[in-house]
């Protein structure tokens, strides 16, 4: 992975991706039909350069699909309760297996979930049905983060925070 | 599987934002938050329009959008495929919507951030569900249905606009919990709506007045759609505006001629839903509560129900002829014995009326304005000068000084926001139903009449 000249994150959007927020993952078919689908989980590297986010095959049919088709991708992540939002894209996008030892992983993003989704009022039970899912079911999108976006809803939202080296503007 | 949209109405709550996925020109994805999305029917969603952004962009170049929907009990994912068709930025989706958003935006914390700029209309291509419900829904109010037959038998039982109006409220605080609720008909001549029956409040504020438009009163009533709001927010607090909204009577510059706006001062959840017969508005059911998130879209059911019930039995209930009116059932209902009187003594009270709008005055205190205004002072004028205290409606409905606009008026509710000042005022004058048809002047003090000219 190329190391960006300029950071495409700011470092308070990389501690609220660090502490685990809603990850919600979009592509687009080819005849440009739109696919969407919530993460159960993701890991962030090398300053979001780089990113994995993992996704229940069952729920997610279309989506995969169309991410291995196209290899385009964007990835907003949330915290719910502030509603900092960032976007990333990427058209550098594919499938790929679940990393091993990524149980723990899992489990603490479903516990920084718990607390960020019980800040806007849900109880830990619900946070666990709304990321439920079988380990054999899981996959991952691994992508390579061409434009960072600030959507923040106020007068930044749609702003560009960062792009990879070589990323058309 | 292809489920109707109803299935998903607690999706569409805004308890859970909703995540929409829209594609460029060039095949660049763009997920986004959407506030609300609105069930418009079974065919059709609008998404607000809040921004000019990149999902307004894509929409425009690239109709088809992909909404994620979470159920906020089930924690079910839906997800709706659609092909937007047009934006709107008025009438009753429109305005819906822009008061619920308002809710929305109070509870999310961005009051002055969140603004409804248009509603997008979307055609619904599909509803997928994804996976099986996690958690078990909340059990249906299941009484709901029996209530509402309850309901609807109780008000088609009804024999007078009075009782309607009373056995309405009575269904709602008794039977569906709603503790505070107001009962507002429509003014044809004016335009305004009338509070004609209240409960649940420090005092009943029958004939305080609302414009069209104003609050979610007058916005339910102008655009003659169900309003309904789960949070209040700073710049939707109604009743603020309500209160504004009530101008100064011209020809009483020196006391106004307003009656206060009953309503909560704090409210958190309001629900308002127009009553309308036919092609005509007749008025309002508004229902409110200090709590946040009290009216569910099934407590908006259960309303549009009964205020269709109320607009058919308010027209039903002026259209039948009273046995007065009419011909040979004289007899059969039989008048109640006047009240027991004190004699007519004391101070005389001293009543005055402002010829310009009719606006009446007991002593220094504002009683009434507008056609129920002429119709107490002709009957005032009609005891003096002739001693009468027994009329007919159909007298009153005939008498052309009165101003009354048609044969469609309404002439059973004025008569009862009449009746309703006339007892909250005190017991020198009141004026009382003395059959079908019939009216009884009941006067305690000799009566000064003043004519104000302007």
């Amino acid at each position: 992975v190329s190391a960006t000249s300029s950071p495409l994150l700011r470092p308070e959007h990389l501690a609220m991706m660090d502490r685990g927020v809603s990850a919600i993952v979009g592509s687009c078919s080819r005849a440009l039909v739109p696919s969407v689908m919530r993460a159960v989980g993701y890991r962030v590297v090398a300053e979001g350069a780089e990113v994995m986010v993992y996704l229940a095959r069952s729920q997610s049919r279309q989506l995969l699909q169309d991410v291995a088709d196209t290899g385009r991708v964007s990835v907003v992540f949330s915290e719910p309760f502030s509603h900092v939002t960032v976007q990333l894209k990427s058209a550098r996008a594919r499938v790929v297996p679940i990393p091993s030892q990524v149980e723990a992983e899992l489990a603490r993003y479903r516990l920084a979930m718990e607390h960020e989704v019980g800040k806007v009022g849900f109880p830990p039970t619900f946070v666990q049905a709304m990321l439920r899912h079988d380990m054999d079911d899981l996959v991952a999108v691994h992508l390579l983060t061409d434009v960072a976006f600030d959507q923040t809803p106020g007068p930044h939202a749609g702003q560009v925070i960062g792009r990879a080296n070589g990323a058309e503007p | 599987m292809t489920l109707p949209l109803s299935a998903l109405r607690a999706c569409f709550e805004g308890a859970i934002p909703s995540m929409m996925t829209t594609c460029a020109i060039d095949g660049t994805p763009n997920v986004a938050y959407i506030s609300q999305v609105f069930c418009v029917d079974d065919g059709h969603v609008a998404l607000s329009f809040q921004f000019f952004n990149k999902t307004r962009q894509n929409i425009l170049a690239n109709p088809r959008a992909t909404v994620l929907l979470l159920h906020p009990v089930t924690a079910q994912f839906f997800r709706l495929h659609l092909r937007y068709l047009r934006t709107e930025s008025s009438g009753p989706v429109f305005e819906s919507m822009k008061a619920q958003l308002a809710g929305i935006a109070s509870h999310a914390g961005m009051d002055g951030v969140f603004r409804l700029l248009g509603s997008d209309i979307y055609e619904v291509l599909q509803v997928e569900e994804v996976g099986e419900p996690a958690l078990p829904d909340t059990p249906a109010r299941c009484s709901r249905l029996g209530l509402l037959r309850q309901a609807a038998q109780r008000l088609s039982a009804c024999v007078s606009l009075e009782q309607l109006l009373d056995t309405c409220l009575d269904v709602l605080g008794q039977s569906l919990g709603m503790a505070h609720a107001m009962v507002l008909m429509l003014d044809p001549i004016t335009q305004r709506l009338y509070t004609v029956a209240s409960h649940g409040y420090d005092r009943s504020g029958v004939g305080s007045e609302i414009a069209l438009g104003d609050g979610v009163i007058g916005v339910a009533a102008r655009e003659r759609t169900p309003v309904r709001i789960s949070h209040m927010n700073s710049a939707y607090l109604y009743s603020k505006a309500l209160r504004n909204s009530m101008q100064p009577a011209a020809g009483a510059p020196q006391q106004l001629a307003e009656i206060p706006y009953p309503g909560l001062l704090a409210p958190h959840s309001q629900l308002a839903v127009p009553i309308v017969s036919g092609d005509c508005l007749r008025g309002v059911l508004f229902v409110e509560s200090p709590l946040d998130l009290q009216f569910t879209f099934e407590d908006e059911d259960a309303l549009v129900v009964i205020a269709a019930h109320l607009g058919a039995a308010i027209d039903h209930l002026r259209d039948v002829p009273a046995p007065a009116e009419g011909a040979a059932a004289e007899g059969a209902h039989k008048a109640p014995p006047a009240r027991q009187h004190a004699a007519v003594d004391g101070p005389p009270l001293r009543i005055r009326r402002y010829a310009s709008n009719n606006s009446i005055f007991v002593g220094d205190e504002y009683l009434i304005k507008g056609v129920a205004g002429a119709i107490l002072w002709r009957l005032l004028r009609e005891y003096r000068q002739h001693g009468r205290t027994e009329f007919t409606n159909r007298e009153l409905r005939l008498d052309p000084t009165l101003g009354l606009p048609d044969i469609s008026d309404n002439l059973e509710a004025r008569l009862v926001l009449l009746q309703r000042r006339l007892r909250e005022y005190g017991p020198h004058l009141r004026l009382e139903k003395c059959g079908r048809g019939r009216l009884r002047l009941e006067v305690g003090r000799p009566l000064d009449l003043v004519e104000v000219a302007g």
